[in-house]
């Protein structure tokens, strides 16, 4: 018998602590796991709520890794006018943003205004080879337009432009005033648009200056031609008055370079775009300017920003308000009498619809109205078999209309009106006249699995998805869009948005310069810190410190991660600790 | 070099003077200025440590822990609730071996919420494998601070010193802040016998199981065993280049004495005002300071009280149940003694959630300690009004 009042003396060697003596590889803890987890790209908000379909969150990406080149290459690979669009794009990306729900929406709109800026100041770009044979006629030079030119230029198309207008833009040029978008820049971007061999043919509309029947030469045709019918105000008595004008005639007018004079007292019908450029317009033609709108601020159509601007300028709002007739003598416009309007139930758009107040005549001094309540689209040049309805064309997705070869796109099909939605619609009939194109010429392409070129769901497609000229390693793609909750903001630190800097609104009188100026560089780098990757793994590797198996580990050419799911034992931590929701768990089969 | 500061940057200045490298803490009520001053230190470069900052008591120590096993000097301080926070972690610290040390101002535990001090939250972590090392005076923190370091790195157990809230943290004292080169000499680097290290790989606190278990923890057993002499003689050795020293327990006036106060904290210098008021009197009164608790100097409390008449306990602290801890504690280490030289023993529970303990109160200890007949069955609470 030992002695049990003493430990036993054997000679052990049993160390004062738990330390391990062997490599902890002989234990493959990777065994013990129910769940694994799975390294996954998902999809940003922002890209898939741009009309465009811009890999947005992935040249915000590159630039925060200082690869400005290939940042602009690949906001050029979905859109041809980011210098454009940065200035007067609606920006529903920054409406989507994750970043608001923890302080405010990355400036988008104006990280991508820079990018553009910088990319237009590099030499135009090479002609692609043409790799087709086909040509396509493209009618209208508006963004609808200009966008499939390009899309199918790049795709090795010859593509020729039927502009009616002198000079190439459409809306661009003849809607958007130049304090908006600076002509210099409208022109530069074409010009590099027909860098790549485009040929834009002005003043040549269809059924004016040349017969439908001279496009039978091309193989496709596609019809952006832009809605320039101004809807009637219904003014009782406005044929007695000359000075009440369809705005859109107006704004055309001005930004041809006319500086008519409209008198002391200007009145704008409208609450859209088209209404706040008028508006600002005449404001700086040097007349004391009123908006008329029907509904009230919070169902005005026009971008907020906009609406913003035109406040500050001094133009000023009659809400529920709508012009019912003139007062004139001699023909001369005296004023309107005008009906206000409360808002009754929700019409067709969703919007409460305006109904007369009882005994709510009132009058306002007028020497000039411009009517801006929406437009409508000339589709009469199109050859008939085209199905109209509700006054624009009938196309599928890929803009492909009732009629063989003959695609429809931009305003004239039924989308939201915006410059943002026609350059998404000229890519989309650039990618349908491709597949069209191909499938005649007996190539037998797959069918084009636009689902999966789409960003999330109901985004635009993505030509480098279709192109594979993504430039980022993509882990296992997973084509949902991540939402905040999906993320973890605990690694996010908060940081005031960088706006963009304006012209203080003194004498605008005659002054037709930019009043926006963007940001600065190092504004923008801050923009492309505050981007929080949505869904992307940008190598900020979390789930490597965090793992507690050392699990995790660098690829060898340095994009992004591997996970050994030998020693994996599935406990969660890098899903759970991933800032932007680009690990996500699933449960072991059996 | 002698200053005039408060008990906590007594702790602060003691942590400056060890070279400590890596702080982690949490602030909590009355501890948060000894980690203010260590932030300030570290950031104007009289302390070239790294601080952590944490989201909690738990954190920080697990900070420590970390930073202890990569082979540095760690540091930290907590009080109360932020103490309790850490119980798993002081498991982690002393099971690994790991010689961190922890200032712990001793505030009473919530609820009802106090921030005023009694000792239950350092008691509570009796059984964690902690040294604790009760302060009475600032000097005695400063000095503590130095000495807990050598003795944790010697031994490789971690230690808590501990001063009373307010009564010492927020008290100003003339402290004599010992020279850098003598504390470098009292002190050297650390040497760390196991540590973190890339270019030899370990895992630390992995599984062991029950065929190694025991080992470990007698191993535990042997050090705490061990340090009831190694930290008598590294108060010794501190004492030849400071002149002070504190020793495991403090025997004051107990010459002849027939009854004998046993005290820890502060209430000790006001024991030591009513034991000299007594003597005075001829009374044969003195006072034992237990200064360590754990490990427990059961053989010098033994020799300090077996043969005295009576001994009275001031406990600032209660084991709910059962009775003030150090008088339980002193009650088992006597059992042994002799029946003839074993002391009437009376327990007293005193001045929890910082309650005055005044000289007045100790008189009526004492006056109530030589009146009484025998041992009570259960501790006394001293001044519970009902």
């Amino acid at each position: 018998m030992s002695d049990i009042t003493e430990p036993n003396r054997t000679g052990r060697d049993v160390p004062p602590i738990a330390i391990s003596r062997t490599t902890t590889e002989v234990n493959p803890t990777g065994s013990w796991k129910y769940i694994r987890p799975r390294y996954e790209d998902r999809v940003a908000p922002c890209n898939a709520n741009c009309p465009v379909g811009i890999d947005i969150e992935g040249y915000l990406y590159l630039l925060g890794q200082g690869r400005t080149e290939e940042a602009a290459a690949l906001l050029l690979e979905e859109n041809p006018m980011p210098a454009v669009t940065g200035r007067v794009c609606h920006h529903p990306c920054e409406d989507g943003c994750n970043r608001a729900n923890l302080d405010e929406p990355v400036a988008i709109h104006a990280v991508e205004r820079r990018l553009g800026d910088i990319a237009l100041a590099s030499p135009p770009p090479a002609a692609p080879d043409l790799l087709r044979d086909e040509r396509v006629a493209v009618i209208g030079s508006g963004p609808a337009g200009l966008a499939c030119a390009y899309h199918l230029a790049r795709l090795g198309y010859r593509v020729t432009v039927f502009e009616a207008a002198p000079e190439a833009g459409g809306m661009l040029r003849l809607g958007i005033p130049e304090y908006r978008l600076p002509r210099a820049i409208l022109d530069r971007q074409i010009d590099r648009i027909a860098a790549l061999g485009v040929e834009i043919r002005c003043s040549t509309a269809i059924g004016r200056d040349i017969e439908w029947s001279e496009l039978d030469e091309f193989d496709a045709v596609f019809a952006a031609p832009g809605a320039h019918v101004g809807k009637d105000a219904r003014i009782e008595s406005s044929n007695e008055a000359p000075t009440i004008r369809a705005g859109l005639e107006f704004l055309k007018e001005v930004n041809a370079g006319a500086r008519p004079v409209l008198g002391d007292h200007v009145i704008v019908v409208g609450g859209g775009n088209t209404a706040m450029d008028c508006a600002r317009s005449a404001m700086r033609l040097g007349s004391v300017v009123t908006v008329l709108y029907r509904r009230t601020p919070l169902e005005m159509p026009a971008i907020p920003q906009e609406v913003k601007e035109a406040k500050l300028e001094g133009v000023g709002f009659q809400f529920l308000a709508t012009p019912a007739a003139a007062r004139t003598e001699d023909g001369r416009l005296l004023g309107i009498e005008c009906q206000r309007m409360e808002l009754g139930p929700p019409d067709d758009s969703g919007r409460r619809r305006p109904v007369p107040v009882e005994d709510g005549r009132f009058s306002m001094i007028a020497d000039f109205v411009l009517t801006a309540i929406g437009e409508d689209c000339d589709l009469a040049f199109l050859p008939n078999g085209v199905e109209i309805s509700g006054g624009v064309a009938k196309v599928d997705e890929l803009c492909e209309s009732t009629t063989a070869r003959v695609f429809v796109g931009g305003d004239a099909a039924d989308l939201p009106r915006s410059v943002a939605d026609a350059l998404g619609s000229g890519k989309r009939a650039a990618l349908g006249i491709d597949q069209w194109l191909r499938e005649r010429a007996g190539e037998a392409p797959a069918a084009l699995d636009v689902a999966a070129l789409r960003f999330g769901a109901s985004g635009n497609v993505s030509i480098a998805r279709q192109r594979g000229t993504d430039p980022l390693h993509r882990a296992a793609p997973v084509n949902e869009v991540v939402e905040f909750d999906g993320m973890n903001p605990a690694h996010f630190e908060p940081a005031a948005r960088n706006e963009d800097h304006f012209h203080s609104a003194g004498d605008l009188s005659a002054s037709f310069g930019e009043v926006n100026f963007g940001i600065s560089d190092r504004e923008m780098s801050a923009e492309v810190e505050r981007c929080m990757n949505c869904g992307v793994c940008n190598r900020c590797e979390l789930c490597l410190i965090f793992c507690p198996d050392m699990a995790i580990h660098r690829r060898e050419d340095g994009e992004g991660f591997e996970i050994d799911l030998r020693y994996c034992k599935g406990c969660g931590l890098c899903a759970a600790e991933c800032p932007r929701g680009a690990m996500a768990m699933s449960r072991e089969e059996s | 070099m002698k200053k005039v500061m408060i008990g906590n940057h007594a702790v602060s200045w003691g942590v400056q003077r060890a070279r400590v490298e890596v702080i982690s803490a949490y602030p909590i009520t009355p501890q948060t200025q000894i980690v203010e001053e260590l932030s300030d230190m570290c950031a104007d470069g009289r302390l070239p440590a790294r601080y952590i900052k944490v989201e909690s008591e738990h954190s920080a120590m697990a900070a420590c822990i970390g930073a202890s096993a990569a082979g540095v000097r760690t540091f930290t301080a907590t009080s109360a609730q932020g103490l309790a926070l850490m119980h798993e972690l002081l498991h982690w610290a002393a099971g690994g071996r790991l010689p961190i040390v922890m200032a712990d101002v001793n505030r009473a535990m919530a609820p009802g919420w106090n921030i005023w001090t009694d000792q239950n939250d350092s008691l509570s972590q009796r059984d964690t494998g902690w040294i604790q090392l009760y302060c009475e005076t600032n000097q005695e923190v400063f000095d503590t601070t130095i000495q807990a370091f050598r003795l944790a790195e010697t031994i490789n157990l971690p230690v808590m010193v501990i001063l009373d809230a307010f009564f010492l943290s927020h008290t100003s004292e003339p402290v004599d802040v010992t020279d850098q080169e003598i504390v470098d000499e009292f002190l050297p680097r650390r040497e760390a016998q196991y540590k973190l290290d890339p270019a030899d790989p370990h895992a630390f606190g992995a599984l062991v199981r029950p065929d190694a278990y025991m080992e470990m923890r007698w191993q535990q057993q042997e050090a705490m065993r061990d340090t009831l002499t190694l930290m008598p003689e590294i108060d010794e050795a501190w004492g030849k280049l400071t002149g002070r020293t504190y020793g495991a327990i403090e025997k004051y006036r107990t010459e002849d004495a027939e009854l004998l106060l046993v005290t820890s904290g502060t209430i000790t210098s006001t024991a030591r005002h009513v034991v000299d008021e007594r003597r005075e009197r001829g009374e044969a009164v003195g006072l034992v300071k237990v200064k360590m608790f754990r490990p427990f100097p059961t053989g010098a409390l033994r020799e300090a009280l077996a043969g005295v008449d009576r001994v009275a306990v001031l406990d600032r602290n209660i084991s709910p149940g059962h009775g003030g801890i150090f008088a339980e504690e002193i009650r088992s280490a006597l059992y042994d003694v002799p029946l003839e030289d074993r002391p009437l023993l009376f327990g007293y529970v005193l001045g929890l959630g910082g309650r005055d303990v005044t000289p007045a109160v100790i008189d009526s200890i004492v006056d109530r300690t030589w009146s009484a007949k025998q041992s009570e069955r259960q501790d006394l609470w001293v001044g519970v009004e009902l």
